[in-house]
């Protein structure tokens, strides 16, 4: 699919909403624990801030074909990446509260141009499950969720590829998806994802220490310590 | 027999009555003017300002959010609370129907204008100091250049007997009795103005100095063995300022001088009550005076007190931060290794601290004070540390220096066990030589009502 990846745009936006939902977090006395001391409900059970049941459902499929269990890390569903999509679209990303939505949109427009659907993000997502699902009852005979993984990856790659009519304004659909499933994964885990900071270990990035003055001028050698999360969380 | 003992304790009982009697009824003594100044002798244009600015008035005598002097903020005294008297000239709130000697007295006797003994939490011992020129010049400006405030102060919340203003007589006989004004002994007269300032306005005395166990300051003068050898304000430690135990040892006058007016130097910043003493009365001080109090400083403690040129002259922007010394190597090795291993105190302090104070615990100057050799981190005084921890620091801006400088707080990201891991490991980091704390401890500091350290 030749489609622009909006993100570029909205990212100082998204940031702020990060900003503001860690803020909230700790007003609300909602900090994370060590997740050694965590107890976590099972996805399926989480309570949700934005997705329907059925949007729900959609998601723990789709985040699973992404970043597939059984790699060399963790997958979407380990790091909880469902968690930190329910909670983005709940706040101020999800309803673009704060970017300029006025139009005109142009889904021909070049990259750097932004966010060229009238939908805010939350509702880019309601509308792309809906239309997904209808195309995968339509040409596999179920929602996408009940498919089989196989299937399911092949429905995937028909709407990256853009060979899933939908109209203009969900152009952007894949795009997004992918992009906040990695995010889901790769952000703190304050926001809801990379549980545990798994993904962190997996990728050797040592997080929120801000201290690597004494290692400077180590060069070549391997870092030794786990990463710190914004919570205090170690691993 | 019987007769006789019951006759002696009956006249015990009557004496003792008629010693409280005398104690409460014979009129209080105001002291006169240690100087008799001409007839037309007024203070100069702003004299009274800074006298006031050197006294700190301002900082006691205004409730948070309160108008200037008008008074209502709470002392939290070893016996209770006490609040802050309305200073301004309001008639009936505040002190505009007072004469000059009253006002005199209620500075170097302790005396209200009513006769009533002040609770000592009025640094008036040190006040007793004061040159008569400077008590006319602080009349002159409370009674003229601030705006009267309407407001009325709640009574002391004391128990008894220390509700019992007369009682404050008796420990006065036994602590106000050296002589009013001022004499330098330093035979300097920028020597002699820094005893001044540090014995009289400055009150450093109050803090500074131990106390006796009739709750007076040991040391109110450069004379007394004990002036400014460490004391208490609250749960803050107030560091000695003299004796091989003090900090100031190993700061030139030139670092002694930035930190009175900046609040900050290459070691260390100003908190606690150090912060507000900075932010509302060192700041506002000349440049000869804050060289003359910290050369004053130094020659007392018999050390070297060559005057700099200049208090916190603009140097380079950027500051190296210094490298460990020998005490500070081995933690530096284990905190620079980062190995998986490290005791967690050493990890928390990787996690949340070394970013600003870095592997050597020395810090940077005039930003992050080093840890290494603090008197707060290794202070018998855990609160003031552990609250910091918890709520973070906050080191106001000065003329010379406007960039606050501020610590943030942890509370959110630590437990109280992994604080006091941290905080046991600070404690014998770098050479550092305290005893640890424990988990019950923070959390005690954690449920209690904090000093405010930001």
């Amino acid at each position: 699919m030749s489609a622009p990846p909006p993100h570029q745009a909205l990212r100082p936006a998204r940031r702020r909403f990060l900003q503001v939902s860690a803020a909230s977090l700790a007003f609300a006395g909602l900090w994370p624990g060590s997740p050694e001391g965590q107890t976590l409900p099972p996805l399926t059970e989480h309570p949700r801030e934005f997705f329907t049941e059925g949007e729900w459902a959609f998601v723990l499929a789709a985040v699973a074909r992404l970043i597939p269990t059984g790699g060399d890390g963790p997958g979407a569903i380990e790091a909880r990446v469902p968690v930190f999509i329910d909670r983005e679209l709940a706040g101020d990303f999800g309803t673009a509260a704060n970017w300029y939505m006025e139009g005109p949109h142009d889904a021909g427009a070049p990259p750097e141009l932004g966010w060229q659907s009238p939908l805010s993000p939350a509702r880019l997502w309601r509308q792309g499950i809906a239309a997904f699902d209808d195309w995968c009852r339509a040409e596999h005979g179920s929602a996408f969720a009940d498919l089989v993984p196989a299937i399911q990856d092949q429905a995937l790659t028909a709407l990256e590829d853009a060979e899933v009519p939908l109209p203009p304004e969900l152009r952007d659909f894949f795009e997004v998806m992918l992009a906040n499933t990695k995010e889901g994964y790769l952000s703190d885990p304050i926001h809801g994802g990379n549980h545990g900071m798994r993904a962190w270990v997996h990728i050797g990035f040592p997080g929120a220490r801000a201290q690597y003055r004494d290692w400077i001028g180590r060069h070549n050698v391997p870092y030794p310590l786990g990463p710190v999360s914004i919570s205090g969380e170690r691993a | 027999m019987m007769k006789t003992l019951f006759r002696i304790l009956a006249a015990l009982v009557l004496l003792a009555a008629l010693a409280v009697a005398g104690i409460i009824l014979i009129p209080v003594q105001r002291t006169p003017p240690s100087e008799a100044l001409a007839a037309g002798w007024t203070p100069a244009p702003g004299a009274g300002e800074y006298a006031m600015r050197a006294g700190d008035c301002l900082a006691c005598h205004t409730a948070d959010g309160g108008a200037d002097f008008a008074g209502g903020r709470a002392i939290e005294s070893p016996m209770g609370r006490i609040w802050t008297a309305n200073i301004t000239p309001d008639p009936e709130t505040g002190i505009g129907n007072w004469s000059l000697d009253q006002f005199r007295a209620a500075l170097i006797d302790g005396l209200r204008a009513d006769g009533a003994h002040l609770y000592p939490a009025m640094p008036y011992e040190n006040f007793r100091m004061l040159t008569e020129r400077d008590i006319r010049a602080l009349y002159g400006y409370f009674m003229e250049e601030v705006a009267p405030v309407r407001n009325p102060v709640p009574e002391p919340e004391l128990p008894f007997p220390f509700n019992q203003r007369w009682g404050i007589r008796v420990l006065n006989w036994l602590t106000l009795n050296h002589d009013s004004g001022f004499t330098g002994t330093m035979g300097d007269p920028a020597l002699d103005r820094g005893q001044y300032l540090a014995e009289g306005p400055g009150h450093c005395a109050a803090c500074h100095s131990p106390r006796t166990v009739y709750m007076g300051q040991d040391g109110i003068t450069a004379d007394d063995p004990a002036f400014l050898t460490g004391g208490h304000i609250e749960s803050w430690e107030a560091p000695p300022l003299r004796g091989p135990q003090s900090v100031l040892r190993e700061w030139p006058v030139s670092e002694l001088a930035a930190l009175l007016a900046t609040g900050r130097n290459f070691r260390t910043t100003a908190n606690g009550e150090m912060r507000l003493v900075v932010e509302h009365s060192l700041q506002y001080l000349s440049q000869d005076d804050i060289i003359a109090l910290s050369r004053f400083l130094k020659a007392l403690d018999g050390q070297p007190h060559d005057p700099p040129e200049a208090v916190a002259p603009m140097g380079p922007a950027a500051l190296m931060p210094p490298e460990a010394d020998a005490a500070g190597a081995a933690t530096e090795a284990l905190l620079s290794a980062v190995s998986p291993d490290m005791p967690l105190g050493a990890r928390l302090y990787v996690d949340n601290c070394a970013a600003c104070h870095f592997s050597t615990g020395r810090g940077s100057p005039e930003i992050f004070p080093a840890l290494q050799g603090n008197s707060l981190v290794v202070s018998d005084e855990i609160t003031p540390l552990i609250s910091i921890i918890l709520d973070g620091a906050e080191v106001p801006g000065t003329a010379a220096r406007p960039m606050p400088l501020v610590m943030q707080g942890y509370a959110g990201r630590l437990d109280d066990a992994e604080i006091a891991e941290l905080a046991s490991f600070l404690r014998r980091a770098w050479g550092n030589d305290a005893a640890p704390v424990s988990a019950d401890e923070v959390a005690r500091i954690r449920r209690e009502d904090r000093p405010q350290t930001r």
